[in-house]
């Protein structure tokens, strides 16, 4: 589906969504509306992503308005929804029918929009069996928020099982296969040992000669499933490792210590990048024991003489009428937000293809934040940096504590993305 | 003349480029600093504060590798310097030229022989790199050359624990602590971190040493491992005879139990104060002795802290501070053995050589132990004419205890939230807020309830208090005194009656009280592993009583009870 085909839909859905629903509750007692505001006036920011993702899933219908009060929500007034919000500490204002009318009047004249949200998304998260809980911004978001979502691995991955899933998560997955290039540093360490060991197994056991084979399996596998319709978003160092992978066919990117034989020195030449994802023309890092993969990331955060510190990045501005998609996922109550660090924190406006579209940049660095693009059917977001509330993440550090972070914009950036499916929802049926 | 004064002209000019390199540091403009520095260099190939200066520089802008030709020229001009090594070093290091910092090392080695230093630098700027591989080959090199099994064994201790390999790591760090002493802090910390299940190991390879090194360094593991006592008893009998050197080593133990509170821990203080007070001299021995007693009277060993005592409390010829300190420590051992007019009696003596607040301090105890004595009548006038804060707080409670409910309200009132620390201050509030709903102006019965509660018997309290909720209606302070009930069942371990309790004053008309009873009753079924219920009661809290002060705290337990948060 063409994006001019998609706003159509979106415009249809929003006269389909509401007339019914208005006449349904017009002469009963209660509103029949219920806003949840996404302004300064919300207590609890990241729970109420949670609270319209379980309207959809309980079979109900919502908006979304584009840059209304920054992105609030408008639902039915039903009990289940009051409750919910009740337990959760979300902010509803109940509405009426005229107050409905005349946030839709003033949706119609300014960069506003409405997109109706049909159907709970079902999520997948790719992580290992034994990944700790708390050690995944996206995991922490949807515990906190309550959105269901299912874990996929390696094997559900080449399995072909990404079919059951509408939208897929990647975290700090290394898909070039060399253990987040920790092995040397780390050697030893008895969560290197383990991690090591499960990939080793899992290559052995899905019949791959090494683990960055297939690795680049199960990348391949995941771009398939984006150039099929499906949605990807990706954080840290997936976002890198996992185009990197993609674009290294035929190509040995690996140190030896993955795969028995050292890494092509002519590696960065070779690269086919017509089968990534988002970056090109990148510089691969040749020493194995610097974990830094290439120049894609601007803040080399493992390279002491490279690294750079860390400074705040801004959320662009988008038509919500012309762009939508952009425009969901940069819905927020701050325009600016500071940065944080990941193995891979940001992305080097250099390496980017000139197709993709930039969310969010540090005005004045050579690096952006938050990128999204197309492939085949489907669309990819990447967010660069490991978890919007501990900036400087350390290995072995205290988890992070949502409910100390309720307002976090960074984490709310995360959640657009899980929400957004539900909006393009009739585009996969295509 | 001429060449001298040539000569002389040369070197005003360097030590001015020196100055102006340094202020183009000192102000960030690294390049330029750094050309600076090199302009120095040319003429001066040999100059170490050159070569360091453009070494910082080139540093902070990920330059490090370009300093090798100024690095060679130096090790040209000046090929004994062994700064100009350790530069050369880092910068191969930088480059990641592994057989250059190799080749640099034994260049090195050849001019210093015997010298470890050309190793333990080589293997530093490998690990500056995060190289432990590198780091390795340079140690194990060096230990080869050297002919010393012994030769660079901390920088082996500390690979191994990067390794997390303890075992090797103790082999490593005993000979280093012997051969440097100032060693043993590090290799405990980092010793320290060895998991539980290999502990005893540890400890029992240091069991097979004869030196008083490892004895030391087992002591000072087994009380970081968290006992105490254990390293007290390992390390006294092999004390040195030597004074100095024995205090020196009871002191490293109390260095590390320093930031131990348990009672062990404060035993094992008292007793290492107690051997260190004895292998010290007046005026400073009386003075451990008198925080000896202190560290056992904390413990609740009042017989080691009367022995530390004995005499000191009255000896004329301690120093004031010292007899004064051991006097009133000595009162709050009579306080707590019940020995109260003993206690009253030598705190009159004391009085002229006391301040005010340690004397009203110490009086309040003694009321505070009649009261626990059950003897209120002398609580009442050994207060007798203290107009303190912190003795109106008590009379409220002594009003309390006799169940006049008014005047116990009327005094914790004035009292206020700043007498006492929080803790009681908290106390105090808790307090009114479970005697104001009562409208009764005598209740005997719940002053017996909560005197028993102040002696210690919560169970005798808590039935108490449950009976005396029968007489009152929920909204009359009824809820209030179940739900304190409750908790104190709750804390004995008496979960059905806690539930039970929590149960009844958790009633609509209890106004406050009652979420504050389902949050408590919520909590007990999380702690007894009946999640859904607690799930089901958190959210009826949260429902039912929207403006309740406690809604946030129930939705946090909310999220832990369904694991949306981690629990901490």
């Amino acid at each position: 589906m063409k994006r001019r085909e998609f706003l159509a839909q979106t415009g249809v859905g929003l006269v389909a969504l509401s007339p019914p629903l208005l006449r349904l509750r017009r002469w009963g007692r209660a509103a029949p509306w219920l806003m949840i505001p996404m302004d300064d006036a919300q207590a609890e920011h990241l729970k109420a992503y949670g609270v319209t993702y379980r309207l959809l899933e309980r079979g109900g219908r919502a908006e979304w308005l584009l840059n209304y009060r920054n992105g609030s929500f408008l639902l039915p007034s039903d009990s289940v929804t009051e409750r919910d919000a009740a337990l959760v500490g979300v902010t509803v204002e109940p509405m009426d029918d005229s107050q409905v009318v005349q946030i839709r009047g003033q949706i119609q004249q300014d960069n506003m929009d409405a997109v109706p949200l049909e159907k709970a998304p079902k999520v997948a998260v790719y992580a290992p069996p034994n990944a700790p809980p708390w050690d995944d911004a996206v995991t922490m978001a949807l515990n906190y928020a309550g959105i269901k979502f299912e874990k996929v691995w390696d094997t559900e991955v080449l399995g072909a099982k990404l079919r059951l899933y509408d939208w897929l998560h990647l975290h700090h997955e290394d898909f070039t296969g060399q253990y987040s290039k920790f092995f040397l540093n780390y050697a030893g360490s008895a969560w290197l040992v383990d991690m090591v060991e499960r990939n080793r197994a899992t290559a052995r056991s899905l019949g791959y000669p090494s683990v960055p084979a297939e690795k680049r399996a199960v990348a391949v596998a995941i771009a398939q499933y984006v150039q099929r319709g499906g949605f990807l978003f990706a954080m840290c160092t997936a976002t890198e490792t996992l185009d990197l992978a993609l674009a290294a066919d035929g190509v040995d990117i690996a140190a030896a210590y993955a795969d028995g034989t050292p890494m092509d020195p002519d590696a960065s030449a070779r690269m086919h990048w017509n089968e990534a994802l988002a970056f090109h023309n990148a510089q691969l890092e040749l020493s194995p024991t610097i974990p830094v993969y290439s120049d894609i990331d601007g803040h080399q955060v493992n390279s002491p003489d490279r690294r750079q510190p860390l400074g705040s990045f801004t959320l662009f501005n988008f038509s919500a009428k012309i762009d939508p998609v952009a425009t969901m996922l940069v819905q927020n109550h701050r325009q600016v937000i500071p940065d944080f660090y990941g193995l891979t924190t940001s992305f080097t406006r250099k390496t980017l293809k000139p197709s993709i579209t930039v969310l969010a940049d540090e005005p004045g660095a050579p690096w952006v934040k938050y990128i999204h693009g197309e492939h085949g059917e489907g669309t990819w977001t990447f967010f660069g940096g490991h978890d919007p509330e501990d900036p400087q993440h350390q290995i072995g550090d205290p988890p992070t504590d949502l409910s100390l972070h309720p307002h976090s914009p960074g984490y709310r950036l995360i959640l657009n993305n899980v929400l957004f499916p539900a909006a393009k929802k009739k585009e996969l049926k295509t | 003349m001429l060449a001298s004064s040539i000569l002389c002209g040369a070197g005003h000019a360097q030590q001015e480029g020196m100055s102006r390199a340094f202020e183009l540091e000192r102000r960030g403009s690294y390049a330029a600093a750094a050309e600076a520095y090199r302009q120095i260099l040319a003429g001066q190939p040999g100059d170490v504060a050159a070569l360091l200066g453009l070494e910082r520089a080139l540093l902070p802008i990920g330059r490090t590798p370009q300093i090798l030709p100024q690095v060679r020229a130096a090790l040209a001009a000046s090929p004994s310097n062994p700064a100009i090594y350790g530069v050369a070093l880092r910068a191969w290091a930088a480059a990641e030229e592994p057989d250059s910092m190799r080749a640099v090392a034994e260049q090195w080695a050849r001019v210093a022989p015997g010298d470890e230093n050309p190793y333990r630098e080589w293997g530093a700027a490998a690990l500056s790199r995060r190289d432990r591989s590198g780091a390795r080959e340079a140690y194990t090199l060096g230990r080869e050359r050297l002919g010393r099994t012994d030769a660079l064994a901390g920088e082996m201790a500390q690979l191994a624990v990067a390794d997390s390999d303890f075992v090797t790591a103790l082999r490593e760090w005993l000979p280093a602590v012997r051969r440097l002493p100032g060693y043993r802090v590090t290799a405990v910390a980092t010793l320290g971190q060895a998991p539980s299940n290999l502990r005893p190991e540890l400890l029992r390879s240091l069991d097979q040493e004869e030196d008083f090194t490892a004895r030391r360094l087992k002591a000072e593991l087994q009380i970081r491992w968290g006992n105490p006592l254990s390293g007290v008893r390992t390390l006294e009998p092999g004390l040195p005879a030597d004074r100095s050197k024995a205090i020196e080593a009871l002191r490293g133990l109390l260095d590390q139990l320093r930031s131990q509170r348990s009672r062990e821990a404060l035993l094992a203080q008292g007793r290492i104060l107690e051997a260190i007070a004895s292998r010290t001299p007046v005026p400073q021995g009386p003075r451990l002795r008198l925080d000896a007693a202190q560290a056992y009277s904390a413990a609740g060993d009042r017989d080691a802290a009367r022995r530390m005592l004995a005499g000191l409390a009255d000896d004329s010829s301690a120093p004031g501070s010292v007899s004064s300190g051991a006097a009133m420590t000595l009162i709050g051992v009579l306080i707590d053995e019940g020995k109260l007019d003993e206690a009253s009696r030598r705190l009159a003596t004391i009085r002229a050589t006391v301040s005010a607040e340690d004397f009203a301090d110490l009086q309040r105890r003694i009321v505070l132990g009649w009261v626990r004595a059950g003897d209120l009548a002398r609580a009442d006038s050994a207060l007798a004419g203290d107009s303190t804060v912190e003795a109106l707080a008590l009379a409220g409670k002594i009003r309390l205890y006799r169940g006049d409910i008014p005047g116990a309200i009327e005094r914790l009132k004035a009292a206020g939230p700043f007498a006492g620390d929080r803790a009681e201050a908290t106390h105090r509030t808790m307090l009114l807020a479970l005697l104001q709903p009562i409208e009764v102006d005598s209740l005997p019965e719940l002053g017996e309830a909560m005197l028993l509660l102040e002696q210690g018997d919560s169970a005798k309290a808590a039935s108490g208090l449950e009976k005396v909720a029968a007489g009152l209606a929920p909204e009359k302070g009824g809820a209030e005194l179940r739900l304190l009930a409750g908790r104190l069942a709750a804390a004995a371990g008496k979960s059905g009656d806690a539930e039970r309790l929590f149960r009844a004053a958790a009633v609509k008309e209890a106004g406050g009280a009652a979420p504050a009873a389902e949050l408590a009753l919520a909590q007990l079924l999380l702690d007894r592993g009946r999640q859904s219920e607690a799930v089901a009661q958190l959210e009826h809290l949260i429902l039912t009583y929207p403006e309740s002060a406690l809604v946030p705290q129930a939705r946090r337990t909310l999220d832990q009870a369904r694991g949306a948060v981690p629990k901490t």
